[in-house]
């Protein structure tokens, strides 16, 4: 039987992280409609040069371009964009399951990385895995100069060394408060075969470019990679402060719950303590008064 | 006969409606587009970009960024863009004064270009704003 006072710290101690929880809760959930507002705005642009690209890349065809062109893949380069906390309920586990499974699904190829985000890092380390690039504390209000070493390493792995064949993204996509999914996408190279959206009918020419082809590619195809690759650390911090919100909501109810049966546990015990006390003195009293 | 035009940044999407005719600026030269244009994608220079859609006329200061135009839609990615309404001209006419400032000072050629950039922005800007200070009939554009 535990002691009163036992019971007593013990429920202190649940009101304590009770008040955690919940001001994690409400911190979360301030973050989470200013994240949430941010993808709204930044997923327009990502969507627009994503097909432009693709468009790009299907009536070019027929001129070769490094960043077009499909080669056998030996080594794949993978983003991994994840959370630098925890307590956000399984966003991460999710995404590594995911991308556990997209490896497994590919065996010859090697893969290598460059992470966003603590848990990613951590998880690729645990795993034994080539580790290229590591970026974390991006601010969830930071602009796209944060993620632009991650950039870096994939114009090098991929255009300079030519050591990489291909590229993907892995992130949690917002969805809505309750729904955030493990999503993948392959950034490079740019594969007609990957656009989203039809061609217009009628439309069979080349593009006319100003100035040239060459220099249009030169500036828009990092800034595809960019700006795809920040909108969707944008989505992973909608997601995340959406998971953490849910998560402490939920542990804030269970501690309510632990906190109810404690209460109740604590009073049957002081009401059985005070019987036992009663009884004890009036049979002592009674013992008196038949002596 | 209208067609789509979207217009955003990477930070910020200001517009997805249908339109009569736009004109921007590219770095190599000003160009108008109707309906029916031919697949085009040009970059886009420091520039006011107009919009015509039926009676209204809409003035946007754009700076960088690209321009993708295809027979029924265009769509334009800027870097920086403004709605003429929103325009500081406090703002830009001090960034003015204060680069005119700079280029007086004996400095290197790297921040001599920064500065004419500003320069030339600022100017830019405080243009959009004086013309729309000024009246201007809806619908008097040139084509």
């Amino acid at each position: 039987m535990p002691s009163l006072r036992s019971i007593r710290s013990r429920i202190k101690s649940v009101k304590n992280t009770r008040q955690i929880t919940k001001a994690m809760e409400m911190v979360a959930s301030a973050k989470m409609r200013k994240a949430q507002q941010r993808v709204i705005d930044t997923r327009p642009y990502a969507e627009k040069i994503y097909d432009l690209m693709h468009r790009i890349a299907y009536l070019e065809r027929s001129f070769p371009h490094p960043y077009f062109e499909v080669r056998p893949v030996k080594t794949a380069g993978i983003v991994l964009v994840s959370t630098d906390r925890g307590l956000c309920g399984a966003i991460n586990a999710n995404l590594f399951r995911s991308l556990t499974r997209f490896m497994k699904e590919r065996p010859g190829t090697n893969f290598e990385f460059v992470t966003i985000g603590r848990k990613g890092r951590d998880f690729v380390r645990r795993s034994r895995l080539p580790l290229q690039g590591v970026i974390h504390g991006v601010k969830d209000r930071g602009t796209i100069e944060e993620i632009l070493p991650a950039t870096q390493v994939v114009i090098e792995e991929f255009y300079t060394k030519k050591h990489w064949e291909e590229v993907w993204i892995f992130y949690t996509q917002f969805e809505s408060i309750m729904s955030q999914k493990p999503k993948h996408e392959k950034l490079l190279p740019i594969d007609p075969q990957f656009l989203t959206e039809k061609i217009p009918a009628g439309l069979s020419g080349e593009y006319l470019f100003e100035p040239d082809r060459r220099d249009i590619l030169d500036v828009l195809i990092p800034r595809y990679f960019e700006t795809v690759i920040f909108q969707r650390v944008m989505e992973n911090f909608a997601s995340e402060y959406s998971a953490r919100m849910v998560a402490m909501k939920n542990a804030t109810a269970n501690a309510k719950e632990v906190i109810y049966g404690l209460t109740l546990t604590y009073n049957k015990l002081r009401q059985a303590n005070i019987t036992k006390e009663i009884s004890e003195i009036s049979s002592g009293a009674e013992a008196i008064s038949q002596g | 006969m209208a067609f789509m035009l979207s217009l955003m940044t990477q930070e910020r999407h200001l517009l997805s409606e249908e339109v009569d005719y736009v004109q921007a600026k590219g770095v190599e030269g000003e160009f108008g587009v109707l309906t029916g244009h031919t697949p085009f994608l040009s970059l886009l220079d420091i520039g006011e970009l107009l919009v015509r859609n039926k009676e209204s006329l809409y003035s946007y200061f754009v700076a960088g960024g690209v321009v993708e135009v295809l027979p029924d839609r265009v769509t334009i990615l800027a870097d920086t863009i403004e709605r003429a309404e929103e325009i500081d001209g406090k703002r830009a006419e001090e960034a003015r004064q204060n680069a005119m400032e700079a280029l007086k000072q004996p400095i290197s050629p790297e921040s001599r270009l920064g500065f004419e950039q500003v320069l030339k922005r600022e100017g830019v800007r405080l243009r959009i704003l004086s013309r729309r200070q000024s009246t201007r009939h809806p619908g008097s554009l040139e084509e």
